[in-house]
């Protein structure tokens, strides 16, 4: 009975999904209200059961398949947020036409579901499965838009990509299990401590599953995908997928990589690898390449949503630097910024989707003068972007500031240099951006954007929250660190 | 005692941004100038409530913000940074009585206005090395947009220049930081913690080689600064800004922003590095004597306002480093006030130049073929004539005005160092004396030029906030004393380090 109370968002999150679904087959017309109030409710329910479910400490379900610790609890809450922020921008685009929204709310709502899941499984069977999930509902989110070939043909390529990559996986786990005779992360790790590897199995098991989850994170080999799919997506799909499915992929990436490849050392709170091949060293150099690349290709984009899409990717980049120092510090850092991209994402796709309601373009050379047209959107949108690089004064900052931190504090000196660079172009890519809504502000007489309280209201429900996160960044980083205390070992 | 003064003078103009975005246009001006006032008036009793003969900070403020990390909201006033106070004080209301009248979008250009005399307020009281970055920042964003909106034909290049250096710059700083953070046990920002040679015989690998933290830190910190301050030959995008950028906006950089860089190279390297500044100073010294001297030569050859006052900015930006780097108690208070006087001398520059801009829509003082093309305003409108005649004159150090002093202190304080300096420095006076005499005569005295408008004289508008300016360049001349009483211990107290 435990077990199914400690499962209560999950079932909540299901039942509300069923619930949904039946409804889209019987109801009609005025009563779509309904049902996105449900969803609401629903949602709203499982994030109130999650925060209960902090009381009952760190625990295992089920015989070991979900563990419900602050690791997951803190993945969870952030999913369902963004679960939550996703349909209320629903209700504010064009693209998404009111008979479809029921659609739009049962796909959300299934992508949470398996994003939780894929944050709390510690059996490789339960997270393939939940990550395959995950794709699926993916795939069908990104082909949300019809009509639209860029969708289609993104849908396509996420469905090609995604295959591949989870194939590489499911490769990964059998050379595992057929190794340690286990599907349970922990027992796994038990059995490679008195059974080791030999270093080429083991640097194929690594490279394998590193790869098949690169996919799910954007990072270097397979984040050509990333700009096609943000790209194509309608807008409000864009921000659930750019920061949903990478926040799973490094929900699982960290439990993972952490309990099978390492081993605690000596110093309180940080790991050592696990057997002779140092993976760290291989996802450093990813970890700079992805920077890299998905900076210096923001800056030479001509369209907002693959320059965002790109940014996307630099973010990875920043991030797999707390992972590979094998620190606490570094993961705490993680969680920090995956919370600030909760907002800037979020908030950046929402006003280019309200830009491409009015536009149908979001070419930088039609988004020219939109500063006049719409001040507040503007405003925030280069906010919420500069926040996205961790440009100085931003909250962002603080949290590109603790990764590089964590990164000259294990002598990684070129890596942190790689990253300060990153940071400068990706601002001066977001620079561009900006300098396409001023336009020619003095001389501009294009009708103003019509004004919208209820717009307003949702913005301002983004910023204030995400200046919230940089004032009192030692809370969030002590929640964060209290995450970690307890999910390893 | 602690009344908080430092953060209402902090944050009072923010807030007061914010708000001034929510109301009419008639109010918001309002609104506008008195939070700036506001945070004025808290910052003129901090400075006339500090205590002279001690080097301690005063008015502390200590918050911890990010305690895993240490960092922390500490806001102190001292000898190094009261004149800094002092100059943002006087200078925004001053910038922002001057865009009283613009047509395009006033509460955003007030709003910047505002958001800048926070960043730079907060630059110049933060004791942590992490809330100074924070701050400093804040500071380059404002610049982007006021130029971007508001500024002239070419402004999509010389904002997106301004950005790349400013992000350059802020993150070499931001390297340099962090190195500093991670080099010492327990990791601490705090400007108090780290002084005085901690960082002394530390060293660090980069690549396999071994580098001192001291020196490479100290390196990437003045190679971020040199990209905000305009430092020759990175100086292109400054020069670029003064062409595109309104006048007020070029007034906050180069009277605002750019002393506050200084400000920072002096506190940071001298708390920080002692001991590679006493092998840095000749270098410092030989960077500012180029600066000058570049600076003056390229002044010669201006034709208009806007770039003659960049390359004045340049050539005062050398001077104050000559005194920076020549490690002596009395080089070092010369830049300090030297610092503040400049920042006045050259706000009232671009002021004036500004009405001139406003009044003809040109600040081109000769055609190619050498005609002048004002000329005679003086007979028109006194007022202006004089205005610009003490700023001239206070740029130009003559006695009685605040440039002598700084000027007069760092020449004495480089002589028994770099005696060869001061032969530089004269140089570059008598120099800069031939170009601003010959851009007076020409704008201001002889017959109206070619294509010559009739000129109004200063309105009372323009005269309330030209007041302030030149009072402050006359006292600050006249009177020096209480401010040099309040420099001079913090500044002995940093050199006693580096000795």
């Amino acid at each position: 009975m435990r077990d199914f109370f400690l499962l209560m968002p999950e079932i909540l999150l299901a039942t509300t999904l069923a619930f949904v679904v039946a409804s889209e087959i019987t109801y009609f017309g005025e009563q779509v209200r309904l049902i996105t109030a449900t969803s609401v409710l629903g949602l709203a329910g499982a994030f109130v059961q999650t925060i209960i479910s902090y009381k009952y400490g760190p625990t295992q379900i089920f015989g070991g398949v979900l563990s419900i610790d602050g690791f997951s609890l803190f993945f969870k809450l952030l999913f369902i947020l963004l679960a939550l922020f996703s349909i209320a921008s629903m209700s504010h685009t064009k693209v998404i036409r009111v008979e479809n929204r029921i659609e739009f709310c049962a796909l959300i709502l299934a992508g949470t579901l398996s994003m939780c899941l894929v944050a709390s499984a510690t059996d490789v069977l339960l997270a393939f499965l939940s990550l395959l999930f995950l794709n699926v509902i993916s795939y069908f989110l990104s082909a949300y838009g019809k009509h639209s070939v860029l969708s289609t043909e993104a849908a396509i390529k996420y469905l090609a990509f995604g295959t591949v990559s989870i194939t590489l996986l499911l490769y990964s786990f059998s050379i595992l299990f057929a190794l340690t005779k286990s599907l349970n992360i922990y027992e796994m790790h038990k059995g490679l401590i008195s059974n080791p590897l030999s270093p080429n199995v083991m640097l194929i098991a690594f490279m394998l599953s590193f790869l098949g989850l690169s996919f799910q994170l954007g990072a270097f080999p397979m984040y050509l995908i990333v700009p096609d799919v943000l790209e194509g997506s309608p807008t409000p799909i864009s921000a659930f997928l750019s920061l949903g499915t990478r926040a799973a992929g490094f929900a699982f990436v960290i439990r993972f990589l952490i309990v099978v490849f390492a081993q605690p050392s000596l110093n309180a709170g940080q790991w050592q690898v696990l057997g002779q091949v140092d993976w760290t060293e291989i996802i450093s150099v990813i970890a700079g390449l992805t920077m890299l690349i998905g900076s210096l290709l923001a800056f030479r984009q001509t369209a907002a949503k693959r320059l965002v899409g790109y940014l996307v990717i630099a973010q990875t980049g920043f991030l797999l630097i707390g992972l590979l120092v094998l620190d606490e510090v570094g993961i705490a850092a993680i969680l920090y910024n995956l919370v600030i991209e909760l907002f800037a994402l979020m908030g950046s796709f929402f006003i280019l989707s309200v830009f491409m309601d009015e536009l149908k373009s979001d070419q930088l050379a039609d988004l020219k003068g939109m500063l006049k047209r719409s001040v507040p959107e503007c405003i925030c949108l280069v906010l919420f972007l500069l926040s996205l690089v961790g440009s100085p004064p931003m909250p962002g900052f603080i949290g590109k500031f603790t990764l590089i931190g964590v990164a000259i504090r294990h002598q990684r000196m070129a890596l942190a240099a790689v990253g300060v660079f990153s940071m400068v172009i990706s601002t001066v890519a977001v620079a561009r951006l900006a300098f396409q809504l001023m336009g020619d502000f003095q001389k501009s007489t294009q009708p103003p954007l019509s004004s919208n309280i209820l717009r307003k209201v949702f913005l301002a429900a983004l910023v204030i929250p995400m200046a919230l996160v940089g004032i009192f960044a030692d809370w969030v980083f002590h929640w964060a660190g209290q995450s970690l205390g307890f999910i390893f070992w | 005692m602690n009344n908080h003064l430092i953060s209402y003078m902090v944050f009072l103009p923010f807030f007061g941004a914010l708000l001034q975005a929510f109301v009419s246009m008639t109010r918001s001006r309002w609104i506008a100038l008195a939070a700036s006032l506001a945070a004025s008036a808290c910052a003129i009793v901090l400075v006339v409530s500090m205590q002279i003969q001690t080097s301690d900070f005063q008015q502390m403020e200590s918050l911890p913000w990010v305690g895993s990390y240490a960092i922390s909201y500490d806001m102190a006033i001292d000898g190094l940074n009261v004149l800094m106070v002092l100059l943002v004080a006087i200078l925004f209301p001053v910038l922002i009585a001057s865009e009283w009248n613009q047509k395009v979008g006033v509460r955003g250009m007030h709003g910047l206005f505002l958001v800048l005399q926070t960043s730079l307020f907060g630059v110049v009281c933060a004791q942590d090395l992490f809330l100074q970055f924070f701050f400093w920042g804040l500071s380059a964003l404002p610049f982007y947009f006021l130029v971007g909106i508001w500024g002239g034909e070419g402004r999509e290049k010389a904002a997106f220049r301004s950005i790349v250096a400013a992000s350059l710059g802020d993150a070499l700083i931001f390297s340099a930081l962090v190195l500093v953070y991670y080099s010492v046990d327990p990791h601490s920002f705090s400007l108090k913690e780290l002084a005085g040679g901690r960082l002394a015989g530390k060293m660090f690998d980069f690549l396999g080689y071994e580098l001192p933290v001291s020196g490479v830190a100290f390196i990437l910190m003045s190679a971020g600064l040199s990209l905000r301050a305009p430092i020759w030959p990175f100086h292109g995008w400054f020069t670029e800004v003064a062409q595109e950028a309104p006048s007020s906006v070029f007034v906050a950089l180069c009277a605002g922003s750019v002393p506050v860089a200084l400000y920072i190279f002096v506190r940071v390297c001298y708390l920080l590095f002692p001991e590679t500044l006493s092998i840095a100073g000749k270098i410092i010294v030989a960077v500012g004597a180029t600066n000058l001297v570049m600076g003056g030569v390229c002044a010669v050859a201006q034709k208009g306002l806007r770039r003659l006052l960049a390359f004045i900015c340049l050539s005062e930006v050398g001077f104050v480093l000559t005194g920076i780097g020549s490690l002596n108690s009395v080089g070092v208070v010369g830049a300090v006030y030297q610092q503040l006087i400049f920042g006045l001398g050259l706000a009232g520059f671009g002021l004036f130049s500004g009405v001139i801009s406003e009044r003809t829509g040109s600040t081109v003082f000769l055609a190619e073929d050498g005609e002048r093309t004002f000329g005679g305003i003086a007979t028109r409108a006194p007022w202006i004539s004089v205005v610009a005649g003490v700023v001239v004159a206070s740029l130009l150090g003559f006695p009685g005005f605040g440039g002598f002093v700084g000027h007069a202190l760092v020449i004495i304080g480089s002589y028994s160092i770099h005696p060869f300096t001061v032969v530089v420095s004269g140089g570059a006076l008598l120099l800069a004396s031939y170009y601003l005499f010959a851009m007076y005569r020409s704008v201001f005295l002889g017959k109206p030029g070619v294509g010559s408008h009739p000129f109004e004289d200063l309105t009372f508008r323009e005269q309330a906030y030209m007041f302030p300016v030149v009072l402050s360049l006359l006292f600050f001349g006249l009177y020096p004393k209480p401010l040099i009483e309040l420099i001079r211990p913090a500044v002995l107290t940093v050199l006693s380090a580096v000795k």
